[in-house]
């Protein structure tokens, strides 16, 4: 259209009749693990299909931060494998991620806290990952504009410093991924709904869509918050999940301020500064489940509230957008990542929460393995679906408050 | 969105003096030949409906008391019971 411009996913093709492998969902998941498919296992027969357009659901609604200091020793290596994968990506994709390696600040209000961070510390350490503490006078020194006074609602301790974190342009990654399947061979239908999964005698034979009957002995359900519902309906399998509207908004463009993605469990909020100096803000959930996808005074309110207590200088600063996205909510807030139980070619990926952002390529990635293969790799066995049934909870509730309906 | 309940003693209220309490999963299973499974279906397992669900609510900054209701999740909007069917 304009000069050299050409679409990054290819034109709108024909939706074949059959694939070797379909994929519910466009979001980062979906696409990392078709990208996988084809690049690491050679099956470029695969279609994704989404409802709206790629991007439209968690992967473009996410706040973009990633890091790996997760509380449990099964989650952390995942996040670790996902945090090396963006310089990766950014080359083998050829595509710019905008990985702003800027690290992130867990604040810690109270003596308690930190001793739950020097457990997480060692945790990180532990599996190679950077993480340090800091006392709330370093804290003042690597950043200046927060406020470590004790009149504060939750006076600051310290810190849980991991550098290896940071932001990544998430809609960078959705048309990195789009574009590095598509050029090896996988197909994107976007606008093409699942309206039914086929199974017969126990085994998957292919998905209905809004464009047609695909014939496919594997199918991945990885629609984010929709994967629950869609799981449910289509499959009548129930899942340990509660969807729950997630909300962030960003500030008015500010001089640099902010260098480093601060979090604080106790205000329930996280700050960072984007790279036009917005401060993209969020954290909060709504009690109850719900698809809404829409905002709330009340946490515009609080959100206000909790960012002028630690940060003062940004009193008076205006929000300019808000927004809501889905988090499917586990009682472990650990992810869902199974295959071929009850039903043979089916696989699921779903349950990460607010998680799903920063883990999207190597969950894609082992995924892959998973799918060409039909062995689960060592790496996700712990994820199954059957751990609820038998008590082995992870325990990740600790990384972050505990948010769920359940609590 | 916002969300408006309505308590059966209290009446219509801002539904953040409420608590969720889950997805209606019917009675609680008998404890005579209980399995590990039967009782996780019954604590963790959802459906997750994006449409009219039947759930559970506490009245938390009311009245106390515990209440169903059936509501949209999809537009946060609390429904009439739907025709019993059969």
């Amino acid at each position: 259209m304009f000069g050299k411009y050409k679409p990054l996913w290819g034109n709108k093709t024909r939706l074949k009749s059959s694939y070797d492998a379909v994929i519910i969902g466009g979001g980062l998941h979906g696409l990392a693990t078709a990208y996988f498919l084809a690049k690491e296992h050679g099956m470029k027969n695969v279609a994704v299909i989404e409802k709206n357009f790629i991007g439209f659901g968690g992967a473009g609604r996410n706040t973009a931060i990633v890091r790996a200091n997760q509380r449990t020793q099964i989650n952390v290596p995942l996040y670790k494998e996902a945090l090396d994968l963006w310089p990766v990506l950014t080359r083998d994709l050829d595509f710019n991620l905008m990985f702003n390696n800027c690290g992130n600040l867990n604040l810690m209000h109270s003596e308690a806290a930190m001793n739950a961070a020097r457990m997480n510390i060692a945790t990180a350490q532990f599996h190679g990952v950077e993480s340090h503490l800091l006392d709330a006078k370093q804290v003042k020194e690597m950043v200046p504009a927060l406020n470590i006074s004790p009149d504060i609602t939750y006076p600051i301790h310290g810190a849980m410093f991991h550098p290896p974190g940071g932001i990544v342009r998430h809609d960078a990654v959705v048309w990195g991924l789009a574009k590095g399947a598509v050029k090896l061979g996988a197909e994107i239908h976007q606008q093409t709904e699942a309206t039914a999964i086929n199974t017969e005698n126990g085994r998957i034979t292919g998905v209905e869509t809004s464009r047609g009957k695909i014939h496919s002995p594997r199918v991945l359900v990885s629609a984010g918050g929709y994967s629950a519902g869609i799981i449910n309906k289509m499959l009548g399998i129930k899942l340990p999940i509660s969807v729950l509207t997630i909300q962030a908004m960003v500030t008015q463009p500010l001089k640099p301020i902010l260098n480093h993605v601060v979090s604080s469990g106790a205000y329930h909020a996280y700050a960072n500064q984007t790279l036009k100096g917005e401060i993209a803000t969020g954290a909060h959930m709504d009690p109850w489940p719900n698809y809404t996808t829409l905002t709330t005074a009340y946490y515009i309110k609080h959100q206000a509230q909790a960012l002028s207590e630690f940060l003062p200088c940004l009193r008076g600063v205006k929000f300019m957008r808000h927004w809501g996205g889905l988090a499917d909510m586990t009682p472990d807030m650990a992810p869902i990542m199974d295959g071929n139980d009850p039903i043979d070619g089916f696989y699921m990926n779903c349950g990460w929460g607010y998680f799903g952002f920063k883990s999207c390529s190597a969950a894609g990635r082992h995924l892959a393995a998973f799918m060409a293969t039909g062995n689960c790799p060592d790496i996700l066995e712990p994820f199954n679906l059957r751990r609820y049934e038998k008590h082995q909870l992870m325990g990740e509730t600790a990384a972050l408050v505990s948010y769920t309906p359940d609590n | 969105m916002s969300l408006t309940l309505t308590c059966p003693i209290c009446g219509k209220r801002n539904g953040y003096e409420f608590r969720y309490g889950g997805e209606d999963k019917g009675p609680r299973p008998a404890e005579d030949g209980l399995t590990p499974r039967s009782w996780c279906d019954y604590v963790h397992m959802n459906k997750c409906v994006a449409g009219v669900q039947k759930e559970w609510w506490f009245h938390r900054d009311g009245c106390g008391s515990w209440f169903t209701t059936y509501r949209n999740t999809v537009t946060n909007l609390e429904v009439e019971a739907p025709e019993a069917k059969e």
